[in-house]
């Protein structure tokens, strides 16, 4: 019942956005907003419908639909079986439209009497988007499949998706891809109407751009989490094609991010805001394609379907054929002769954005490189981790200086001599630090050194512009003399800084032990020595598990934790995963994995030793939380843009 | 020039695009491995045989016939999900099935086998997985296509199940004397 409902509504939902489509193309002001409004509320509401139902039939085990049955089991517990709803090929594409019409929504409230053409012409491009990927859906993978007879059981699930941050790790990645549409949209609307109309479209862009942003790191953040404590890999980054293909929206989304603010002050760069925001949404419906079509492997891979692939590759020839043409015949008008000095703010904005598309393109090359040399050659080859830290670091590194150099720039007026006495203290204060990092840990690793060089870097200099804030108690003085930051970009400068600190630790530093233990043997990493005490059965919701007991001592042999690391075997989905156990502080994590074994032979135990694994963490949260402090500030002007 | 600039975007665009569609286009499977071995002499070796007392020696099996040499195993789950199609293979005439029992207990394969048919002439055993290492084996089971002059002319990863089926039983009748 619940599905037919919401195939039904699914159907009509592709009715609204047709509608909304031909609406927007209308020049009559009046009976636009009348219908668009019909519109907008209708597509947002049908797909509502249509996503809740689908969860409904999740919830209930209705296993006469195909997406439950080869999804689900009645042994799932609640939480997942909600979160099952987008754990896979369909059910997440219908949580990308129901995104998709939630920005179409706030687009639309944007409607004042001066935007009336932008905002049209920006609904018309989104209404575009959202019939493609409903049709795409509905065509191809439509969620609400019916089979006959109706199946007892359905056939399990992935037992590596039962994680809690997985559940949320994929509606935080939608919002951040599908964010950059609105940024699309708007950036295409800009071309295309008469540019004799002032509209600061920029504005417009920059919420919209700051939310897929922020959403978006959380989304890899947490994706990060996820193969972190579910894989059992000892690492949280891979260089997978598909997080690949959420880091490269990211490069370009920070580099929006970034340009926005020199666009709005200084006018300056609007062409490139233009490029940027086109391809931010580009790459990210090409992240897709990479992952849905099967035409690359990886642990992400839903399904093997080339019709699927094709379908979107027309789509996006037509999203992209489309707005890149137009941007080489219209974007020369937004083209403005107003150079800058490269030692100002923006000169430091301009460079690193390019080193942030430097950085994308040689991932994205890395991602397609084993397509273009099979495509030529029929060879077929692999590139993997040794490319993208070799080419990607050197990038970074110079970015990250710029980046710690960039805020206490003034706008304008740029004088090389003077940039020296801004920086002299916080080049002071990080070699202080590094100094006495070193002193303690001697960490005789050029790489490493470099990495915690950086993140002082990143973090003295903010500290320092929040001092004189602190110390002057004058307020007038403030004001006048002491450049004003938004707290948004201090908590997420901040953030960064932390988070080179925790991936430089951990990847660095990081030790690891892999050893055959049977109960009572005893090993040792880095200063720690770790017994295996007893191995017991336990049994959860839907698995079966071995649990090891692992007691940890330091070198005071003093005990400091116990780690029960499990090994489960889910019946339903004859699957085994480990599950990792981890004692965690700030100065690093002890992280031990149980493989395969039995009781005569002992068991295969992986143990890592992973430095500042925490700050990784708390960096990507901080940085979120900067954002969110950004979206709020400029949602403020965007109500002062729609009165 | 710079104005001009302004459309290199969509030529790299459409250039990337083009490969994708030529990808995709193109009858490919993104998790086929190409074996270094293809158009090479097949690698000698000699092992126990388990069906029967005598030594198994490669360069008596692979003569004058086209051979397809299977990989597998009883504690692999797709071994047996493939099982129907190895005896499928196995009625083609002027071929042969050679069987490597990689890394297994014998008493278990011979249970195994009885229970599901054996479609094999013959079975060398490889217990250290040495034989696996010669061949480049990349896990199981693994089907490669020999021809009449004991040379691989065709390497298979993974289970061939109905989806492939067709396809690798036309490679080995390409290769039929």
């Amino acid at each position: 019942m619940s599905a037919s409902v919401g195939n039904f509504s699914l159907w009509l939902s592709l009715c609204f956005a047709i509608f909304q489509f031909l609406i927007s193309r209308k020049k009559n002001n009046r009976s636009v907003l009348k219908f668009n409004k019909i519109a907008v509320n209708g597509l947002l509401l049908c797909v509502l419908v249509s996503f809740f139902s689908l969860m409904y039939s999740h919830v209930i085990s209705d296993f006469s639909v195909v997406n439950v049955f080869q999804n689900s089991h009645t042994t799932k517990p609640l939480l997942y079986k909600i979160s099952g709803v987008w754990g896979n090929h369909e059910g997440s594409m219908l949580l990308w439209i129901l995104v998709l019409t939630i920005f179409n929504y706030f687009i639309y409230k944007l409607y004042n009497q001066k935007n009336f053409t932008f905002i049209s012409k920006s609904l018309e491009i989104q209404a575009i988007i959202t019939i493609g990927f409903l049709l795409f859906t509905i065509f191809t993978s439509n969620p609400f499949e019916r089979m006959i007879p109706a199946q007892v059981n359905g056939l399990g699930f992935n037992p590596l998706l039962q994680d809690p941050a997985l559940a949320i790790h994929p509606p935080l990645l939608y919002i951040g891809y599908v964010g950059f549409s609105a940024a699309f949209s708007f950036s295409i609307a800009a071309m295309s109407i008469n540019t004799e109309e002032k509209i600061s479209w920029y504005s417009y862009i920059k919420p919209f751009v700051l939310t897929a942003w922020t959403f978006l790191s959380a989304g890899i953040a947490f994706g990060s989490i996820w193969a972190y404590y579910e894989l059992g890999w000892g690492g949280w980054w891979f260089w997978d094609p598909v997080e690949n293909a959420s880091f490269m929206p990211w490069l370009l989304g920070t580099a929006l991010v970034h340009s926005l603010i020199a666009v709005e002050k200084k006018k300056s760069l609007q062409s490139w805001v233009l490029l940027l925001s086109i391809l931010a949404f580009l790459l990210s419906v090409i992240g897709t394609f990479l992952v849905r079509s099967g035409i690359l492997t990886s642990v992400h891979t839903f399904a093997l379907d080339p019709a699927r692939g094709i379908y979107i590759l027309v789509f996006i020839t037509l999203l992209g054929g489309y707005s890149l043409i137009l941007f080489g015949i219209k974007s020369k008008n937004f083209l403005n002769k107003h150079y800058f000095s490269f030692f100002s703010r923006e000169g430091s904005i301009l460079v690193n954005n390019v080193l942030m598309i430097t950085v994308c393109a040689s991932v994205f090359l890395g991602t397609i490189y084993p397509l273009l040399v099979e495509a030529f050659s029929n060879n077929k080859i692999s590139v993997g981790e040794p490319y993208f830290n070799s080419t990607t670091i050197p990038i970074m590194i110079p970015a990250i200086l710029v980046m710690g150099i960039g805020p206490i720039l003034s706008w304008n007026r740029g004088d090389a001599t003077k940039i020296f006495g801004k920086s002299f203290p916080s080049i002071l204060l990080t070699t202080v630090i590094s100094i006495i990092f070193f002193c303690v840990y001697r960490p005789y690793n050029m790489l490493g050194l470099v990495g915690i060089i950086l993140a002082f870097w990143i973090i003295s200099n903010i500290l320092l512009t929040l001092v004189p804030q602190l110390i002057l108690k004058n307020k007038k003085f403030i004001q006048d003399n002491i450049p004003k930051y938004s707290n948004g970009m201090i908590i997420a400068h901040l953030g960064i800084g932390l988070l080179i600190l925790g991936i430089t630790g951990s990847s660095i530093w990081q030790k690891e032990k892999i050893t055959r233990m049977k109960v009572n043997d005893k090993t040792e990493i880095h200063n720690y020595n770790i017994i295996f005490k007893e191995i017991n059965k336990i049994t959860g919701q839907n698995y079966l598990a071995l649990q090891g007991n692992f007691w940890v001592y330091n070198k005071k042999k003093n005990i400091i934790a116990e780690l029960k690391p499990e090994n489960r075997f889910y019946p339903v989905a004859n699957n085994s995963t480990t599950e990792v156990s981890i004692h965690t502080n700030l100065l690093r994590d002890l992280y031990i994995v149980l493989g395969e074994g039995d009781i005569n032979e002992g068991w295969v135990v992986r143990i890592y030793y992973n430095p500042l694994v925490i700050w990784i963490w708390i960096g990507a949260f901080m940085i979120f939380l900067g954002g969110l402090f950004s979206i709020k500030s400029n949602l403020k002007f965007i109500k002062r843009l729609t009165l | 020039m710079k104005k001009q600039l302004l459309i290199f975007p969509s030529i790299v665009f459409f250039f990337i695009l083009l490969v994708f569609f030529y990808l995709l286009i193109i009858d490919r499977d993104p998790t086929e491995l190409p074996s270094v071995l293809i158009e090479k002499k097949a690698p000698r070796f000699e092992a126990e045989s388990l069906l029967d007392d005598k030594k198994f020696i490669s360069t008596e099996e692979f003569a004058n016939k086209t051979v397809i040499v299977n990989f597998f195993a009883t504690w692999c789950k797709p071994c047996r999900e493939e099982h129907p199609y190895i005896k499928r293979l196995s009625n083609t005439k002027g071929i042969k099935i050679i069987g490597i029992n990689y890394k297994d207990n014998p008493q278990r394969t011979i249970k195994w086998l009885k229970e599901l048919g054996n479609p094999y002439s013959n079975i060398a055993i490889d217990s250290n997985g040495q034989i696996g290492i010669d061949w480049g084996v990349y896990g199981l089971p693994e089907t490669f296509v020999v021809n009449a002059e004991g040379i691989i002319k065709y390497r298979h990863v993974g289970p061939i199940t109905k989806k492939v089926y067709n396809n690798f039983y036309s490679k080995v009748i390409a290769n039929r004397e």
